[in-house]
């Protein structure tokens, strides 16, 4: 055993280069280069990596609020006529202009296809610039929304089908949350969907059955945060949560901390910029934050940090928009001076949360 | 998935192919002040302007079924293409094998896909939960751990039946890797939910035997341990009383290999009032480095010998003695 792990030698690799990632987040508001046109369909959910990133690192000033408001707003599902409201459609937000189309008049159904994450990321992105959600007409979404919820518990994304998943259970509640109104789903249906998904190792999977994985057990906890199900500071005030093993809990994310400092989301797999906040975010809401190693993960973050800006998956890879927000979280979580504080179960800042 | 730059060169513009010349491509109207612009390529703006023609038109044809492909092979999560793609399916009465064909060279890079499977999976009914097996099977040779490919044979084989092997393909991926956490999980599922097998309570006690042989191959790798600690599932105390549980510990410490796991194995036996032997004593303080821990009560030792084994989560350890119940 050494004197000195190693992610205590070197100081010059762990500075964030806040500068550097702000022009990075700036260029990707500006343009997207192509490699992204993959992901035309939930560009909203790109938006919203560029604009909760830079309110986390405190340089929304750079961006036109009102251009960001307006676009958003664009993007909403209206019912063309009350005679549609019938028919199950979700009157949520789109990810953009690939599943919206002009009504016409050849008679042809133009399919509702607002989209579950998407009106998160809508309401996320709208929340942090300032928005105020109440001028959203939000009895229409929230009403379409309960249509989406099946009889496990669980949510489609989309009225037309898709798969089901703890990743949707999450988007709704944030959503509730965000309007202010539970009408929108049935908790208690939610909370036994989410308590299913927990699995033998004490982490938990997308599915019931599935392998315990960070991004989905985020999604269950932070789920039941918002929704109520778990109190704050669970192991400081010695509370006992009895509708999910917490002490398993507890003990599979902390171990997912591997040597080199970084997460894993799943035992025995590489570690990811992304899961320091996944995993990490868990531990906050536990109040099991102060058990992490806070100097490996940042040694291992900062090998993930790119010379262009942002955060790439692995060390040494180039960045993507996906890594570089969650390493920012990642780094906020760590209370990085001079960036802002995190709402860590709605995925937007503090700030943001509160609101005016 | 991306063209190579030949092939982008190869292909011709659609406004250059006669087929197409009735139609007039729709451009995607952006608004004023789009944020996060994307710089599409000129192959992908044009398939979709010619998407968005037929979309509109609700043109359901067999050229309009090939720009959907093409659609698909830009933008694979595009979930407006393929749900007009299945009405063209339909409208056409397509061969829905050929479509299953299709479907699986495309999620092959893209995994988020699975969902299309299951459109077309039901259509074709069970005769082809064989065929899907196969096909997952194939992925995990080159992706031993692709997440959604496991949830995708999960349901394969909730929904459409296929057990008699899986338990067996469970041990094959494990020999290959016993480091994989999802053949560990797909075990677990197996040994729970299969209608063949009896259930949790009947075998758990082979289970046990496969875990601790894990175990004492490889103590250093997670996933066995966590599989041992859920075979007890809501029965701890089985679990306390399992001689097994307890000797595999003391055969790790005595090893003198990676005791990580064990120690928190043995960490959790004692949270549960389990009385250890002297033998199990002796092993776990021959095994702390020194200064040897001091404490009294032998739990908060393990904790101790814990922060000093496992330094990147000392202040864990250190916490847990703080949990620990009061000793018998």
């Amino acid at each position: 055993m050494e004197d000195q792990e190693y992610w205590e030698s070197d100081p010059e690799l762990l500075d964030f280069d806040r500068d550097r990632h702000i022009y990075y987040l700036l260029m990707m508001y500006q343009l997207l280069p192509s490699p992204y046109q993959g992901q035309e369909i939930n560009r909203l959910t790109l938006a919203y990596f560029v604009i909760s990133g830079l309110d986390i690192l405190r340089a929304l000033d750079r961006i036109d609020k009102e251009a960001v408001i307006n676009w958003v707003l664009s993007l909403q599902a209206h019912p063309r006529n009350d005679s549609t409201l019938e028919k199950g459609q979700f009157y949520g937000f789109h990810g953009s202009r690939s599943s919206q189309f002009q009504s016409n008049n050849n008679g042809a159904a133009i399919l509702n296809g607002s989209h579950l994450a998407s009106t998160y990321c809508a309401l996320a992105i709208l929340k942090t610039v300032g928005y105020d959600l109440s001028l959203i007409d939000s009895e229409l979404l929230l009403k379409s929304m309960k249509d989406l919820q099946q009889p496990d518990g669980c949510f489609m994304p989309i009225h037309t089908g898709g798969e089901t998943d703890l990743r949707f259970v999450f988007c709704a509640a944030a959503i509730c949350s965000m309007l202010g109104n539970w009408n929108g789903m049935d908790r208690e249906k939610a909370k036994e969907y989410i308590v299913n998904c927990q699995s033998y190792d004490g982490g938990f999977g997308l599915i019931p059955g599935s392998e315990s994985h960070g991004g989905a057990t985020y999604c269950a906890v932070a789920s039941l945060k918002l929704m109520g199900f778990i109190e704050e500071d669970l192991l400081s005030k010695k509370a006992s949560c009895h509708i999910i093993n917490v002490p398993l809990l507890l003990d599979w994310s902390l171990q997912k901390q591997a040597q080199d400092g970084g997460f894993q989301g799943r035992a025995n797999k590489p570690t990811d910029t992304c899961y320091a906040f996944w995993v990490g975010g868990v531990l906050r809401i536990l109040g099991a934050d102060t058990f992490i190693n806070e100097s490996a993960l940042r040694g291992f973050l900062s090998t993930c940090q790119s010379e262009y800006g942002g955060f790439s998956k692995f060390p040494r890879l180039l960045p993507d928009l996906y890594h570089s927000y969650y390493g920012f979280c990642a780094y906020s979580l760590l209370k990085e001076p001079g960036l802002n504080s995190l709402c860590v179960e709605l995925g937007i800042t503090d700030v943001a949360a509160v609101g005016l | 998935m991306n063209r190579g730059v030949e092939e982008e060169r190869a292909r011709i513009p659609m406004s250059q192919r006669p087929e197409w010349a009735d139609i007039r491509p729709v451009p995607q109207y952006d608004g004023p002040n789009p944020v996060v612009p994307i710089a599409y390529t000129d192959e992908f703006s044009e398939t979709m302007d010619y998407f968005r023609a037929v979309y509109l038109a609700d043109e359901r044809s067999p050229r309009a079924l090939q720009l959907t492909k093409e659609a698909i092979f830009l933008n694979s999560g595009n979930y407006t293409v393929w749900q007009f793609r299945r009405l063209i399916l339909d409208a056409l009465n397509v061969d829905l094998h050929e479509e299953l064909h299709f479907v699986d060279q495309i999620t092959k890079d893209n995994s988020k896909n699975y969902q299309i499977w299951r459109w077309v999976a039901e259509k074709l009914g069970t005769q082809i939960a064989s065929k899907e097996l196969e096909f997952t099977r194939e992925i995990f040779s080159q992706d031993a751990k692709n997440y959604h490919a496991w949830s995708h044979r999960q349901w394969v084989l909730q929904a459409l039946g296929g057990w008699e092997n899986e338990l067996a393909y469970c041990d094959e991926l494990l020999e290959d890797d016993i480091f994989n956490n999802s053949a560990w999980n797909q075990r677990y599922f197996v040994v729970t939910r299969s209608p063949l097998l009896g259930g949790l309570e009947v075998m758990r006690d082979s289970e046990v035997a496969f875990a601790i042989k894990a175990i004492l191959a490889k103590p250093e790798n997670e996933s066995p341990w966590r599989y041992l600690h859920g075979l007890y599932k809501n029965d701890v105390n089985s679990l306390v009383n399992d001689p097994r549980v307890a000797s595999v510990c003391l055969d790790v410490l005595l090893d003198k290999r990676d005791c990580v796991h064990a120690l928190n194995m043995v960490l959790d036996l004692l949270s549960h009032h389990h009385q250890p032997s002297n033998e199990l004593k002796d092993a776990v303080d021959a095994v702390s480095p020194d200064p040897k821990p001091s404490d009294s009560n032998f739990a908060e030792r393990v904790c101790s010998i814990l922060q000093l084994v496992d330094p990147i989560r000392a202040s864990y350890w250190r916490w847990r003695k703080t949990s620990i119940p009061a000793q018998d």
